[in-house]
């Protein structure tokens, strides 16, 4: 049954995309949105059954794929990301109806949505080595031409596509070869088998194993240092496929490390959790300072998505470093906040993704410092935005408090642990959530003040206006989860624990009380949202009756209003406002080091005097460090060898002549 | 084969082409190079005849007498006509000069001798015993094609090539099939047109046949 429906889904997600090349023009966008959210609900209910009773399922077809067949095995915690990938890819098909609606939709951008949505789907379910590379490589391909949909208008596109194309393969490399070793040892290419020979396995190919894979999935779900194609290709990338680039497709890279690590290779030792855990708090540390420093609405977003998946790999790290210790109980528990974090980023960073969509698509800019005061103009999308906005900055009664909440409480009990080198790691992941909780307020608040308060600072922020309903859908969608999972986030618990505890070899202790709050068993330590938010409800209401009640003075009583983000001025210009640029200058300061940005003042003279100055203009580029100190050398490198390359065909047919008798002789000489 | 008059002729033939390698690479007369391919076709076209006579094979009496009109009259005479339409036109500077050319071939036939050394060995015979010479022509025929400047020069390279495969086979196998000699014939006589006809165009255009002079046209 279970089998069926997502079968059935990822059928119907394909038949979309064909949907999409084929129908006519007018009717191509309704045809294939309305087929692939059939197709993710249908998902939704084959991976929701598996999760709730807890019953893997397997198919196996000989039929499809000539030598090997495709196998199909979808357990809890790949059907966590079945499920992850349903919701989200149901929010971005109804998105996408309304957003290509405005342009001409393309035949290529309308059919590869669905077919990207339909791979994603695939990937957790494949269980032997030549499916999973196959459908994670055909994910790859969807994702670079759904990224491309945009390239007519935008250049930048085309770099991006570029990044992206090169990072995702030197990934796949990777996990390719270290797939193929492990096949080689279990000489079989099922994934159930070489679960089965992976005591066999001697360390040292086990780490490589492991390292390989890891550098593939690592890059996959953007972790630095190999995030640089994530802050190009998610900004250019039409706002559904970045919602599902974001909210889905690096998940995966979570998905393979558990998968690789955990199911195929058994655990491992300690060191290979805490390289995860190191590259986690490097990522979140470097993300979210980046989102701090963004001007770009999607690419502030991207680089939070690098900050949140470090979150998460820290949980993963954390949790796999305490397996290896013994300390299943907390392992599990922390693996659980880690697959909880991922939920919930998924859910916000779509309706962020989708959210920015709608203000590129109104303003016709995405550029923070020319946005402002949309919140008049587009009251549904700010809200959207602003509980995406709320939920990634952790505040309580929403699902980024919940998740984060529960990693902070696992890391924290973990320094009860005997050893000290993991204690260390979990000190550092504790750390790096703190400082990135704060840098993730900076960016947000940010976000939402310079884009949706105060006054509009170009032409096209003062005309915008609110999307069209399929969009709001999409993104209304997605917020709602944020309040259910923030209210009531016990509901989910269960299965989550389930996931988690097929994500750890040998599986783990439940974790959490049922209940409708965040109740741990083995330890000390609960907490429940829901009263938290009537609390606070209660309290708001309090102090809004008491204002009215106590008689106010009368210079009170004539209070003027001026808008949220106005400094209460009287008279109030676009132009005295703070701009996102100044919002993040303090912050740019502190961190000068790792930002280093590049400043360019140009001041210009009155004709009459020099003392007196005509024009002012301010250019601030803000590079990747990590790009530029270990990507650029790289790339002239490569550059150099290409140029040295190109000296040897110079054009003379005497010289291409002399290179192929050479290797004639070459050839005789070896033979006598 | 037995040693006897017939196999003198053939192994004087099989001599005669490599030689007439040898001779293009010194003489720097283009008249004089095309001069060279038509004593290299007759001799082609003895030896074929000759070794039909032997075996009595009426197949491989057709092929020589392809052969001869082929690669002795017809061949010769179409880049006689390209030589014709630039009397004065000599090989004047080529990338290697004569002396180390001369070199160059005496160690390229070394060489030949050298990993036919093993062909022989597979069936010691009289007639396999040349088959070095064929495949020294080859290797020649590629030199003058890597070294020599002038278009003609570059045809006459590519016929040698041809040539010394052609002996190669006659001498190494039980008689070339007639489809297969008549299809190697017209494929480089279809060669030597297409060559002919860039050669006339070049001169229309460039005012010189120095194919070492195009590599602007690289991009």
């Amino acid at each position: 049954m279970s089998a069926t429906a997502y079968l059935i889904g990822l059928g119907a997600a394909g038949a979309a995309a064909l949907l999409g090349a084929l129908l006519p023009a007018r009717r191509r966008l309704f045809g294939a949105g309305v087929l692939s959210a059939a197709g993710c609900l249908a998902a939704l209910v084959g991976a929701g059954q598996v999760l709730v009773s807890g019953h893997p399922f397997s198919v196996h077809t000989a039929e499809v794929l000539p030598l090997t067949g495709v196998d199909l095995t979808l357990d809890p915690l790949g059907a966590l990301f079945v499920a992850v990938t349903a919701i989200v890819g149901l929010a971005a098909s109804c998105y996408a109806v309304g957003y290509g609606a405005h342009g001409a939709p393309s035949r290529t951008a309308t059919a590869m949505l669905p077919a990207f949505l339909a791979t994603v789907l695939l990937v957790p379910a494949a269980a032997s080595v030549a499916t999973f590379m196959i459908a994670w490589e055909l994910m790859a391909l969807t994702s670079l031409l759904a990224l491309l949909a945009e390239h007519r208008r935008r250049p930048e596109t085309r770099d991006a596509a570029q990044w992206y194309a090169a990072m995702t393969h030197v990934g796949a490399a990777a996990i390719l070869l270290g797939l193929v070793l492990l096949a080689t040892h279990a000489d079989s290419q099922s994934f159930a088998i070489i679960a089965e020979h992976r005591r066999q396995l001697s360390v040292p190919l086990a780490s490589v194993v492991f390292v390989l894979t890891l550098v593939g999935f690592a890059s996959k779900a953007g972790a630095v240092p190999l995030h640089v194609w994530l802050p190009r290709a998610h900004p250019e990338a039409p706002s559904p496929v970045s919602a599902l680039m974001s909210g889905t497709m690096v998940n995966l890279g979570v998905y393979g490390i558990l998968r690789v690590g955990e199911d195929l290779l058994g655990g491992g030792v300690l060191w290979w959790w805490l390289l995860v855990a190191a590259l986690g708090v490097a990522s979140a540390f470097f993300g979210a300072l980046h989102a701090a420093a963004s001007t770009d609405l999607k690419r502030l977003l991207a680089y939070s998505t690098v900050d949140n998946v470090g979150l998460v790999l820290i949980g993963v790290g954390a949790a796999g470093a305490l397996a290896a210790g013994g300390e299943r109980g907390l392992a599990g528990l922390v693996l659980l906040a880690a697959l909880f974090h991922l939920v919930n980023h998924a859910l916000f960073k779509g309706s962020l993704f989708l959210g920015a969509g709608a203000v590129q698509h109104a303003a016709g800019t995405r550029d923070l410092d020319a946005l402002g005061g949309l919140a008049r103009q587009m009251p549904a999308t700010a809200v959207c935005f602003g509980i995406g906005a709320l939920a990634i900055s952790a505040l309580p009664g929403l699902n980024g408090f919940a998740s984060e909440w529960l990693l902070l409480q696992g890391l924290l009990h973990g320094f009860a642990s005997h050893s000290a080198v993991t204690e260390a790691a979990l000190l550092a992941g504790v750390a790096a959530l703190a400082i990135t909780g704060g840098l993730t307020a900076t960016a947000f608040v940010k976000a939402l003040g310079v884009g949706f308060l105060g006054q509009p600072r170009s032409e096209g922020a003062r005309t915008a206006h609110e999307v069209r309903p399929s969009m709001l859908a999409g993104m209304a969608l997605l917020a709602a989860g944020c309040v259910v999972l923030g209210v009531v986030p016990g509901v989910v618990l269960a299965v989550l624990g389930r996931a988690a505890s097929a994500g750890l070899a040998g599986g783990a202790p439940k974790a959490l009380r049922p209940g409708l709050g965040l109740d741990l068993t083995s330890l000390h330590g609960a907490i429940e949202p829901a009263l938290v938010v009537v609390g606070l409800l209660v309290a708001l209401v309090v102090a809004w009756g008491a204002l009215r009640l106590v008689p106010r003075p009368a210079e009170l009583r004539r209070a003027r209003r001026a808008e949220a983000w106005g400094c209460g001025r009287e008279l109030q210009t676009a132009r005295m406002e703070i701009t996102a640029t100044s919002f993040a200058e303090p912050l740019q300061r502190v961190f000068a080091d790792v930002l280093r940005p590049d400043h360019d003042l140009e001041v210009s003279h009155a004709a009459e005097s020099r003392y007196f100055p005509g024009a002012i203009s301010f250019h601030q580029r803000v590079d990747d460090a990590v790009e530029r100190l270990v990507y650029q050398p790289v790339i002239a490198a490569v550059g150099w060898w290409g140029r040295l390359a190109r000296r040897v065909p110079n054009g003379s047919v005497h010289r291409y002549l002399a290179f192929g008798f050479a290797a004639l002789v070459l050839v005789l000489v070896v033979l006598a | 084969m037995r040693p006897g008059g017939a196999l003198d002729v053939v192994q004087l033939a099989a001599g005669v082409v490599l030689a007439g390698a040898v001779l293009a690479l010194w003489r720097k007369d283009l008249r004089a190079l095309i001069s060279v391919l038509s004593l290299q076709g007759a001799a082609l076209a003895t030896l074929a005849g000759v070794l039909a006579a032997h075996d009595g094979d009426v197949g491989l009496g057709v092929v020589a007498g392809v052969v001869l009109v082929a690669k002795g009259l017809v061949i010769p005479g179409l880049l006689a006509r390209v030589v014709r339409a630039d009397p004065g036109s000599r090989e004047t500077a080529p990338l290697v000069n004569v002396p180390a050319s001369l070199v160059t071939a005496a160690v390229l036939v070394v060489l030949s001798y050298l990993v036919a050394g093993r062909l022989t060995a597979l069936f010691p015979d009289p007639l396999t015993r040349l088959a070095p010479l064929g495949l020294a022509t080859v290797l020649v025929g590629f030199f003058v094609l890597v070294t020599r400047r002038k278009a003609v020069s570059q045809i006459v390279g590519l016929l040698l090539i041809d040539n010394g495969l052609a002996l190669t086979a006659f001498l190494l196998t039980a008689g070339v099939p007639l489809l297969v000699e008549l299809g190697a014939s017209l494929d480089v006589l279809l060669v030597v047109v297409v060559l002919q006809v860039l050669a006339t165009t070049m001169r229309a255009r460039f005012g010189h046949v120095d194919l070492d002079q195009l590599r602007e046209l690289h991009d």
